[in-house]
């Protein structure tokens, strides 16, 4: 079964390579300092994406998120270490993408879903493939792809950068699922957990109608795909590295301010699909609660009053020290003319919070209200 | 092919003068300094000249679709609209926020009116990235309010900072708007802006129902 897996991959990469002009891929580092005067160019467009990016407040500022994240891949291709740079990018899309000089941008969206550091790896190593088998210069770019980055607010000028983020052919995505799984288990990763990714995003998608521009989902054979990796990592003997307890030490803060983005963005039935629904909650922390109610709150239907403050009671439960829920409920029995309990929140939130916290000035009109 | 260019050429011209034949509000003293809506008046800044459309509608693109909404507006620039612009908007409760479908409800908070009002600027195209650089009480004309300061960067890169102070009632949403590029403008010209909400005030016209989308206006829809 596994041959006729990897036949059915190959199939899709000779088509591929026979229309695309079949540039050698790179080995190490040192390969790249030989591109030609097209592959620069396009290098060049890419340089000047990262700067727009960059300029424009898109790199999520997490030095100890993104050191992690750069310490996988260069475990996942030490040979490349220097010239492969991940980046975290400020967007709650589930989504990830590599630029054809060889930066790569992984979404606080996706990584807040992502569950141990195997799945942070296959969907790195993926990247990083397209990047080492130069899939920007293989792939002609197509104008309608632009549509992708117009929904993220990003300042765009070059197509070639576009055609990373939107994805690349059938045929190149392929190829990126081969040499990246290849990849994962030289380097001492289960793959067993690779499919998840996957399906996890899979489910969202259907669960959430979403039209965005989406890691992977644009390519039909998604669910073939998951049945692929399902059936290689079956006969994968065991073991490796899964990295669940380090990973998730990470990403707490991160899962924590992707919530917080969601409802700032107005992505409320995100932010209630994940904080319902068990399996996904379990990795988020229980902070997550507060989000939960803030987004009924703001979602505004029948019983959605009644579920936020049970979220807002469930988060003071378990998360006591975490200041913002103090005056959602103080502002709730404000509303309700409990002016006694709607004092105590107020008060435990001002002996909570930060002195420069953003909501501390409205609690202390609330109080001089109250009194 | 004639007969709907003519359509189109009517279409517009209804438009147009739908927009100019009513205007909601009027420089009403001699001196040309007191701006009158339907539901509230000012004093424009020495200087600053109001600009000529009287909106009664604007048009934004929800779900991929261009939708019609009503709402009353006034606009004023010192220097040029392109500029640096003073806007003092009135949302009627059912559209307040349009761009997240919200209503607003006269028991809101000032502080959850801001919070809404920022989801609802960045669904707009352009201000996805707007930043909230504080969010503070207030009052606008004795009414509990919000004041933000935002700040967002426009395609030609140039910071653009916006300072809002809002608040609900019953009749609505009341926004006076400042924006202007931080270069130069915003700190010159923020001390009018600040006189003018100081002298916003509401009107009686203000607890009239909203008005009903003009023919015209559907075409739009």
């Amino acid at each position: 079964m596994n041959r006729i897996l990897w036949l059915v991959l190959t199939s899709f990469l000779v088509g591929g390579c026979a229309t695309t002009g079949g540039a050698s891929s790179f080995t190490n580092a040192s390969d790249t300092t030989t591109v030609g005067e097209n592959e620069r160019r396009l290098w060049h467009e890419a340089s000047g994406f990262d700067t727009t990016i960059e300029r424009s407040g898109q790199i999520y500022d997490d030095r100890r998120a993104t050191a992690y994240l750069q310490s996988v891949m260069d475990r996942l291709y030490p040979e490349f270490k220097g010239k492969i740079q991940v980046h975290i990018y400020d967007s709650t899309q589930l989504n990830a993408f590599a630029l054809p000089n060889g930066s790569i941008y992984f979404n606080i969206g996706l990584l807040a879903r992502i569950e141990n550091e195997a799945q942070l790896a296959t969907v790195l190593a993926h990247e990083a493939a397209h990047f080492i088998e130069r899939h920007s210069f293989r792939q002609r770019v197509s104008a309608k792809n632009a549509s992708a980055f117009a929904v993220s607010g990003i300042p765009f000028s070059s197509l070639a950068a576009i055609s990373s983020v939107s994805g690349f052919s059938r045929d190149l995505e392929t190829e990126a699922d081969q040499k990246g799984y290849e990849r994962l288990v030289k380097s001492g990763y289960d793959p067993r957990d690779a499919h998840k990714v996957f399906q996890t995003l899979a489910n969202e998608v259907k669960a959430l109608g979403t039209k965005e521009p989406y890691f992977f989902s644009s390519h039909p054979k998604l669910l073939e795909r998951i049945e692929a990796y399902k059936e290689l990592a079956a006969t994968h003997k065991g073991g490796g590295r899964l990295g669940a307890e380090e990973y998730n030490r990470v990403m707490q803060p991160i899962r924590l301010d992707a919530l917080r983005k969601d409802v700032g963005q107005d992505r409320l039935k995100s932010v209630i699909l994940v904080m319902e629904d068990n399996n996904l909650r379990r990795y988020y922390p229980a902070a997550g609660y507060y989000y939960l109610g803030e987004a009924y709150t703001r979602r505004d239907q029948k019983n959605d009053a009644q579920k936020a403050l049970q979220a807002f009671q469930t988060a003071e439960k378990l998360s006591p020290n975490f200041a913002p829920t103090y005056n959602r409920l103080g502002m709730h029995y404000m509303k309700t003319g409990n002016k006694i309990q709607a004092l105590q929140y107020f008060n435990k939130y001002l002996r909570l919070a930060p002195s420069d916290a953003r909501d501390r000035s409205y609690v202390q009109q609330y109080v001089s209200s109250l009194k | 092919m004639m007969i709907r260019k003519i359509s189109a050429l009517l279409v517009l011209v209804a438009a147009v003068s739908g927009c100019a034949s009513k205007p909601y509000w009027t420089l009403t003293d001699d001196a040309n300094k007191v701006a009158q809506s339907k539901s509230f008046e000012m004093t424009v800044p020495e200087g600053w000249n109001r600009t000529t459309a009287a909106d009664t509608w604007d048009q934004l693109t929800i779900d991929d679709k261009v939708q019609t909404v009503l709402l009353e507006r006034m606009a004023a620039s010192r220097d040029g609209t392109g500029i640096h612009t003073i806007t003092v908007t009135r949302r009627y409760p059912d559209t307040a926020f349009p761009a997240i479908k919200k209503k607003s409800r006269a028991n809101m908070l000032p502080l959850e009116v801001a919070d809404l009002y920022v989801s609802d600027l960045r669904k707009r195209s352009g201000l996805e990235r707007l930043k909230v650089l504080s969010n503070k009480p207030a009052q606008v004309n004795g009414k509990p309010a919000y004041q933000l300061v935002m700040e967002f960067k426009n395609e030609d890169g140039l910071r653009v900072r916006i300072v809002s102070h809002g608040f609900v009632d019953n009749t609505g949403f009341y926004t006076i708007n400042y924006r202007a590029p931080t270069l130069y403008y915003y700190e010159r010209d923020y001390g009018d802006y600040a006189k003018l909400v100081r002298s916003f005030r509401l009107l009686k016209g203000a607890f009239d129902p909203p008005p009903k989308v003009p023919g015209w206006a559907k075409e739009f829809t």
